[in-house]
């Protein structure tokens, strides 16, 4: 598959000697090491990765960890340091201004952390906005965005302003927004950090639905070790600028690569947030008998837990329309969850 | 507490406390120490006459070359001239065009404006007011000053708001603005026509130039400040959806910064307001100029009348034009607050816009047929009854049966105990060098070398200028009018932070004393203290009350209530409390408050010159009015400009110093 987005060796450095910060952080040196030698910040650290079409990628890591200049180096609000990045075949380093404008006219869309909503602007002219600033007709725009409107629940809302909703309400503009453009790519900078815990939780499954549904790629900012594992295809644990590990939810819960990686998955309620989907083994020749239990793709772990503790049985793991796409063991579930305890 | 630092200056490992050890630092404090000794030991008092830069006689020189040349040098003829047609032009077009309505279109509309805005109440004081203007036969002055406001702000605006845009695009440019616009806001408006009166005589265009210059600062800086609050993340959002520059200024930026912009655009008018009052000076012409000779007359009855008149017209005019400000807000607040305000129903909206499209439907025909003039069978004055008030305040209240109390004795009491003592101390009693040397210890206590050298430059220029005696007894007048502000808006401060009924008892009060121009607070004054010194500084108080009383509100509310909790659960008392806890946290802000003070109280100061306030308003306002004094005037001027720069650095370097150090 073609990566939509790619990007190596990227380093964003804030400061005047670079190119010594650069490569004292080649040779190893730690954040504070590198501040007192050359009174240079390291904020993202020789990053590479790369983003397929239809693809969630989550970057989790802590405050202070670099993944917010990280998502704004690859969009390019602001300018990386030194490396490489390319959206949708466009060489982002090379881009002139009216190139970039284009790009992001058309390609990409972000959803902000604290909504970044026009408090001047009505609901409808907010998700609006990107369709105004490529040129498109008032009625034209308007139509569209209220038809976004009514994909993200908030069908009627359109004449109040953002101020005037509650903070859920508002990042649901925020997202309308960024769906309004119809973009190949789209960037979250931890947009429900801001949101009270129950609100989270019904945004992310929302996300997931509408992901299931518009088969957007998507690159997802986080620090919430559980949202990432509810919502990603993969996910890179950050760290002081660097990636400590890239990998499938499964892959870093049951592979750490290290002891900070370790850490997060520990305390990560396993079985509430792994979909089923994620440990299921192909149905390849098995005859699938009608008293095996049944769930779906998007359930978690949780939802089988119960028929896989009672009875010696596989669960079938059907798509929305009733197909069986493959089968949970309860030797395989009980391996992961192991390690978890561990 | 600048002191304690001082001695430990390994306590704040800050700047300040380095550069005050540098080598310089130490010998510009010793130098002031020595300039004190000798000043003492030697004892002059006076400063030296022979000393004298001598600025009156060339400024004399090209006032008379100016008059000489008006008709015939090419910078009138060419430049000048031209210009002054075009401004006086312009003004006349717009009274004329104010004239040409019929007179009850303006009572109609203003009530109108106010409902809108402020309520049916406000309304209807609105017409009330606006017809007691005509009543007391000042219509045509209102519409004089009025045009003259109207093209004024209109020019400030149309110069300020790009001023402001380009201060927010250019670091650089705003480097260089923001300096000049406070040097600007630190001079008393007085002093802005003396040089325009040099170039243009006296006359309406010199007052529309001093005052669009005058109200100009809040402007700039408001459009220049709601431009870099605009929040990081709604400006990273329109760029991420591929928006211009251009696109994100015109559709996010100025649309965010509008309520910030329209606050300039209030404080703009007000101010624009004070000006063209204090013009008449230069015959500006309108209601302000009815005041000046009422005043001069020593008619308290016809000042009033025409002090009331512009009242009514400011505060139409605060209330309008932030009304306009927070009008688009409220549809748009919170859910919450969406109708909170109360001040306007459905039904009024609708009564309004019917009221108003029939106003304006009879004000074609009646503008047609000429009912312009306000009628006479509605006239009525009430300055004779004011002028009997004021006649038996003079006879009763001078001194309440030979008892000791009353204006007279309280205003001999602040001359004999506050203003001659501290007048003479000032300009005698402490020899000159001793003062510039003391003023030098101020300055380096304060910031530091800079401004320690400043201030000694500045006090040395002040004598050089031959004014030193002149702005010593200003001074005085301004230190005694803040003592007495300050003893009064203190306590009223820290009763209004204590209790919000006390607070909304006050604030309509303080509100409306804040919305009346300068010059017309003398009125009243006079009425009960005669000409002199105490009525400018009695002025000064009034005029400098509200700020004072405000800042100390706001800085003892800024107080955290943890903070206050916390203290209350140690047990302390409420006295207690206040001095050791919220006094000294508030005190940064209380500097603020004092710092305004000194600027409100000097630059009323300086208009009392009018009413027999000596020192240098007194010269100021000689040079306004006769034209061979104004080489004097101009001295005058520079010395009032450096006065109130000393003062306003030397307060606001001490609120700085108390300021708790910033987190590292």
């Amino acid at each position: 598959m073609e990566p939509i987005v790619t990007v190596s060796g990227l380093w964003k450095i804030f400061g005047k000697k670079v190119d010594a910060a650069r490569e004292l952080a080649a040779e190893g040196a730690d954040r504070e090491q590198i501040q007192a030698e050359t009174d240079c910040l390291v904020a993202v650290r020789d990053v590479t990765f790369d983003v397929h079409a239809g693809e969630t990628f989550v970057v989790m890591g802590l405050s202070g960890s670099g993944k917010s200049t990280l998502v704004r180096c690859v969009s390019r609000l602001i300018e990386p340091t030194f490396g490489h990045m390319e959206v949708c075949g466009t060489i982002l380093a090379d881009a002139s201004d009216t190139a970039l404008r284009e790009l992001r006219r058309s390609k990409m869309a972000m959803v902000f952390q604290h909504f970044g909503l026009f408090p001047h602007r009505r609901v409808v002219d907010n998700v609006a906005y990107g369709l105004e600033v490529q040129g498109v007709a008032r009625d034209e725009r308007h139509e569209r965005a209220r038809e976004v409107l009514t994909t993200v629940g908030l069908d009627g809302w359109g004449d109040h302003y953002p101020q005037q909703l509650s903070g859920g309400m508002q990042q649901r503009v925020g997202l309308a927004r960024a769906l309004a453009v119809e973009p190949e790519v789209l960037f979250f900078d931890e947009p429900f950090s801001a949101l009270d815990p129950l609100i989270r939780r019904d945004m992310q499954d929302e996300l997931v639905t509408l992901q299931i549904e518009l088969q957007r790629t998507i690159v997802f900012i986080t620090h919430d070790f559980a949202e990432a594992l509810r919502l990603a295809d993969r996910i890179a644990i950050m760290r002081d600028g660097a990636f400590t590990q890239v990998g499938t939810p499964l892959e870093i819960l049951t592979q750490p690569a290290d002891d900070y990686v370790r850490a997060f998955t520990q305390d990560a309620p396993i079985a509430k947030v792994l979909p089923a989907c994620s440990l299921m083994r192909p149905v390849g020749d098995v005859a699938l008998e009608e008293s095996w239990p049944r769930t779906t793709e998007t359930a978690t772990l949780e939802s089988a837990l119960p028929f896989l503790l009672s009875e010696h049985r596989p669960v079938v793991v059907c798509n929305a329309d009733g197909d069986p796409l493959g089968l949970l063991h309860q030797d395989d579930v009980a391996a992961v969850l192991e390690q978890n305890l561990r | 507490m600048s002191q304690t630092v001082a001695a430990e200056p390994g306590a704040s490992a800050g700047a300040p406390a380095v550069r005050r050890r540098s080598p310089f630092a130490v010998g510009l404090a010793a130098a002031a120490v020595a300039l004190v000794i000798v000043g003492f030991v030697a004892s002059v008092d006076a400063f030296p006459e022979s000393w004298n830069l001598g600025l009156a006689d060339p400024i004399d020189r090209t006032r008379r070359w100016l008059i000489n040349n008006q008709t015939s040098h090419w910078l009138y003829t060419v430049l000048l001239n031209p210009l002054t047609d075009l401004a006086d032009a312009g003004i006349r077009q717009l009274e004329a065009i104010l004239r040409w309505f019929p007179w009850y279109v303006y009572p109609v509309f203003c009530g109108l404006g106010l409902w809108r805005v402020r309520g049916r109440v406000a309304g209807a004081l609105g017409l009330c007011g606006v017809v007691l203007i005509g009543m007391t036969d000042l219509w045509q002055q209102g519409f004089a000053t009025l045009a003259l406001m109207g093209v004024a702000v209109f020019l400030s605006l149309l110069a300020g708001i790009p001023l402001g845009i380009a201060a927010w695009r250019n670091d650089r440019f705003a480097g260089v603005l923001r300096p000049t616009l406070d040097a600007m806001q630190t001079m008393p408006g007085f002093v802005y026509l003396i040089p325009f009166v040099l170039l243009f005589g006296i006359g309406r265009v010199p007052a529309l130039i001093a005052t669009v210059i005058f109200a100009l600062p809040p402007v700039v800086r408001l459009t220049d400040v709601g431009l870099r609050n605009v929040p990081g993340p709604m400006v990273e959002a329109s760029e991420m959806f591929g928006a211009t520059d251009r696109q994100t200024l015109r559709l996010v930026r100025i649309p965010a910064a509008r309520p910030a912009i329209l606050a300039g655009t209030n404080q703009t008018t007000m101010l624009a307001m004070s000006m063209v009052v204090i013009a008449a000076f230069i015959g500006s012409g309108g209601l302000g100029q009815d005041v000046l000779r009422a005043m001069r007359d020593i008619d308290v009855g016809e000042a009033s009348e025409a002090g009331i008149a512009i009242v009514i017209m400011a505060i139409i005019l605060d209330r309008f034009t932030r009304g306009i400000a927070t009008l688009g807000e409220r549809g748009r607040g919170p859910r919450t607050n969406a109708h909170a305000d109360g001040s306007l129903r459905a039904a009024d909206t609708v009564a309004i816009r019917w009221i108003a499209a029939a106003t304006a439907l009879v004000a074609l025909v009646g503008g047609i047929v000429g009912h312009n003039r306000f009628p006479e069978w509605l006239q009525w004055h009430y300055a004779p009854y004011i002028n009997d008030i004021t006649a038996w305040a003079r006879d009763n209240l001078y001194d309440i049966g030979n008892s000791g109390i009353g204006t007279g004795p309280l205003s001999d009491f602040i001359t004999v105990y506050m203003v001659t003592p501290l007048r003479e101390l000032l300009s005698s009693g402490i020899p000159w060098p001793a003062m510039i040397g003391l003023g030098v210890l101020g300055g380096l206590l304060a910031r530091g070398v800079t401004l320690g050298l400043g201030i000694g430059v500045a006090l040395f220029l002040i004598g050089w200028l031959g004014m030193w005696e002149l702005s010593m007894d200003t001074l005085a007048q301004t230190l005694v009018a803040v003592a007495v502000t300050l003893a009064i808006a203190v306590p009223l401060g820290i009763q209004a932070s204590h209790s919000d009924r006390f607070q909304k008892l006050i604030d309509p009060v303080l509100d409306f004393l804040q919305t009346i121009p300068s010059f017309v607070l003398l009125v009243p004054v006079i009425t009960l203290f005669h000409v002199g010194r105490i009525p400018g500084i009695i002025a000064s108080v009034v005029y400098a009350l509200p700020g004072a009383v405000h800042y100390t509100d706001l800085g003892l509310r800024r107080v955290p209530a943890e903070v206050h909790e916390a203290a209350t659960s140690f047990g302390a008392t409420r006295w207690q409390r206040l001095r050791r806890v919220e006094l000294p946290l508030a005190a940064p802000e209380l500097m603020v408050a004092v710092n305004q003070m000194i600027m409100l109280v000097l630059a009323m100061v300086v208009i009392a010159g009018l009413v027999g306030g000596g020192g240098l308003g007194l010269e100021t306002v000689n040079a306004l009015r006769r034209s061979d004094a104004v080489g004097r005037g101009f001295e005058a001027g520079i010395a009032i400009v450096l006065l109130a720069g000393i003062l306003d650095r030397l307060t606001r370097g001490v609120a700085d110093r108390l300021r708790p150090p910033a987190a590292a």
